[in-house]
């Protein structure tokens, strides 16, 4: 098996814990320079598998190869990684320099080299000044920053991130998302990225994985993802979805006709599927449009169905709409803020077109 | 200015509230320390206490060599009792804390179970363990071997049942400063390239140094001031400061001079214990490891 060329493989990981399989028969690798996400609720076996790439949880099965060397029975002090951690996990007895450095003390590295691997990282992080104040005398953004330079001050083989995020205000996290792709960006190291939030891992990432039950859903390009998703998991849980579900009446071309507690939509056939099988049907919100009743549809392509508005929540650049259609169900779509015509309480029309939404055969567990 | 002087319904309530601290301490500690810090200047006579103001009891104390020994020897003693108990101390509280689960609170309670017999039947109970005929010795008789002339009325048994005695303070007070320890910080300090004992020393023993001290407070001080345990198993040679102390309040009735060694003991406790404290930067003490938000 080849190894070498990988900054991080995982070959048939997996870990047990009692009676739950946390993580399933994981491989995968991430190569040098890239930020990788590992995206799934909780309880889906992402932490653990962080965990067992930091060496902080033992694989049960499988092997853990860094920067092309076994590391699968090393413990973590050997194994030549950063990690940032949800709760940031500073030494609160040690001033930001102290703990930024304490890697390379570690590491016993001679006090000049220590010195301007320190001044390089403050200024990667923009710290500057803020040596020798304790932790708990910094903001929540700036403990994220300095438990980003301790992770990479000894310029690891790779930096796993735990929910880094999660703590953050919403203001913050946009700030940090943008400052953490600059940081990825100067220094070629990959990044591991653990988090629920399908967002962050969008914005973030160049490759994601979804993990579902201790098990990748899906592995790819994050376009693709978002884009073509495999499985019904990967569709609802990125984007926000519209998800309908309906027995299969008729079948013609691509396209099977479903019955939607009463409503009849047009919905790409899914393989193996015929007359009579249960689909579900995710349809993106910003997939659709929103207008008047009595204006004529786009293309003759197009669904449409009548609906009366419900609810408009501005978004800024644009605005979620909530409507009910003619079965009583909700939907919501996403478009622009200020469309003419229609206010709450309005009739409205709501169109998309079939093949823009995800069609998936129904299995028993959804 | 009037306004200002104007006690709240708060200030009062505040007020009520600290009043049953301020009368223990009054007269629990400040009122018999200043009796003591008195009598320590006045003379003894024929069991009676006269009222001439001299240095006298001081001078004795710090000039006799037989007094100077004993203090000395009660020193050594009270350190050597910490070191152990807190050497001992620590793996004990350090598994309870870390790997007790719901168990923990028995399991401290546990360590503190001798206390539930009173200190007369456990300084006993260790007498009749060390002692010539005790369980020890008779079994190494009966094994044939010679009996452990260490622990039979020595400064060692004292030692030995001392430690015993005091373990559990030092554990409590460890065991305390663990639970509001972030142990995961010790992840952090795994990945960052520290093995378990480089860990230990970076971040868990500093930042629980303050538990610890208070621990070496417990101890050290009652230590000083034992009376029972080397009485019961140092012996007729084995006496420490505490008995001679004891002994100016009952056989010989120099009070006066047994004030000056109250005095003296105080003063030698208060000091270990202002250095100890000194050792404590509250910066870098931590306390909790965990970060609150703001």
């Amino acid at each position: 098996m080849q190894t070498s060329a990988h900054a991080l493989e995982l070959v048939e990981v997996e870990k047990q814990f009692g009676p739950v399989r946390a993580v399933d028969n994981v491989s995968f690798s991430v190569e040098k320079g890239e930020f990788f996400a590992l995206l799934g609720p909780s309880g889906s076996g992402k932490t653990t598998l962080l965990r067992i790439i930091a060496g902080l949880e033992s694989a049960g099965k499988g092997s853990v190869h860094i920067g092309g060397r076994d590391v699968t029975r090393k413990p973590p002090y050997a194994r030549g990684i950063g990690m940032v951690f949800q709760d940031f996990l500073l030494f609160p007895h040690k001033t930001v320099g102290e703990n930024i450095s304490f890697p390379l003390k570690m590491k016993k590295m001679p006090a000049a080299r220590q010195k301007e691997q320190l001044d390089w990282v403050l200024e990667l992080v923009r710290m500057k000044g803020f040596e020798d104040r304790f932790p708990n005398q910094l903001s929540g953004g700036q403990k994220q920053r300095v438990a980003l330079a301790r992770g990479l001050v000894a310029r690891p083989d790779i930096l796993l991130l735990d929910e880094p995020l999660a703590n953050l205000d919403r203001e913050l996290r946009k700030e940090m998302e943008v400052e953490m792709r600059r940081f990825q960006a100067e220094i070629d190291i990959p990044f591991v990225y653990v988090t629920h939030n399908q967002e962050e891992a969008l914005t973030l990432s160049n490759r994601v994985a979804v993990m579902k039950d201790g098990r990748f859903e899906q592995v790819g390009d994050k376009l693709e993802l978002y884009e073509a998703p495999a499985t019904a998991f990967v569709a609802s849980f990125l984007g926000l979805n519209n998800t309908i579900v309906g027995q299969v009446t008729a079948q013609e071309g691509g396209l099977s006709t479903i019955d939607w507690k009463g409503i009849r939509l047009p919905v790409p056939t899914p393989e193996g599927v015929g007359v009579g099988d249960s689909v579900q049907y995710y349809l993106r919100s910003e997939k659709m449009h929103i207008g008047p009743l009595e204006d004529t549809p786009e293309g003759a392509d197009a669904t449409r169905l009548a609906a009366r508005l419900r609810d408009i929540i501005f978004k800024g650049q644009y605005s979620d709409y909530f409507v009910i259609v003619e079965n009583g169900e909700e939907m919501v779509i996403s478009d622009v803020p200020d469309i003419k015509g229609i206010t709450i309480g309005d009739q409205v029309a709501v169109s998309w077109l079939p093949e823009d939404g995800f069609a998936f055969a129904a299995k028993g567990d959804r | 200015m009037a306004a200002q002087l104007r006690l709240t319904r708060r200030d009062l309530k505040a007020m009520a509230l600290s009043l049953p601290g301020a009368l223990f301490l009054l007269f629990f500690l400040f009122l018999p320390l200043v009796t003591i810090v008195i009598y320590s200047f006045w003379r003894s006579e024929n069991y009676t206490m006269i009222a001439d103001w001299n240095l006298d009891n001081y001078i004795t104390l710090l000039t006799t060599r037989t007094y100077l020994t004993f203090i000395f020897r009660s020193l050594v003693m009270s350190l050597s009792v910490s070191f152990i108990c807190l050497v001992y101390s620590w793996p004990v509280a350090y598994f309870i804390a870390r790997y007790g689960g719901r168990y923990r609170l028995i399991l401290v309670l546990l360590t503190a179970a001798p206390f539930f017999t009173g200190i007369i039947l456990r300084v006993t109970a260790m007498q009749q363990i060390l002692g010539p005929i005790g369980v020890l010795n008779m079994f190494l008789t009966n094994m044939g071997l010679a009996p452990l002339k260490l622990l039979m009325y020595t400064n060692y048994a004292t030692a030995l049942g001392l430690v015993y005695l005091w373990i559990p303070f030092m554990v409590l007070a460890i065991y305390l400063s663990l639970l509001t320890f972030d142990f995961k910080l010790l992840d952090a300090a795994m990945i960052n390239g520290a093995g378990p004992l480089r860990a230990f020393i970076e971040v868990t023993w500093p930042l629980n140094w303050i538990g610890t001290c208070i621990g070496l407070a417990l101890v050290f001080i009652p230590t000083f001031a034992a009376t029972i345990t080397p009485k019961f198993l140092g012996g007729v040679n084995g006496a420490l400061y505490g008995n001679i102390l004891a002994h100016q309040f009952g056989a010989t009735g120099t009070w006066a001079l047994g004030s000056a060694m109250g005095v003296v003991l105080f003063a030698i406790s208060s000091l270990f214990v202002y250095i100890i404290f000194k050792t404590v930067n509250l910066n870098r003490a931590g306390y909790t490891g965990k970060l609150d938000g703001e």
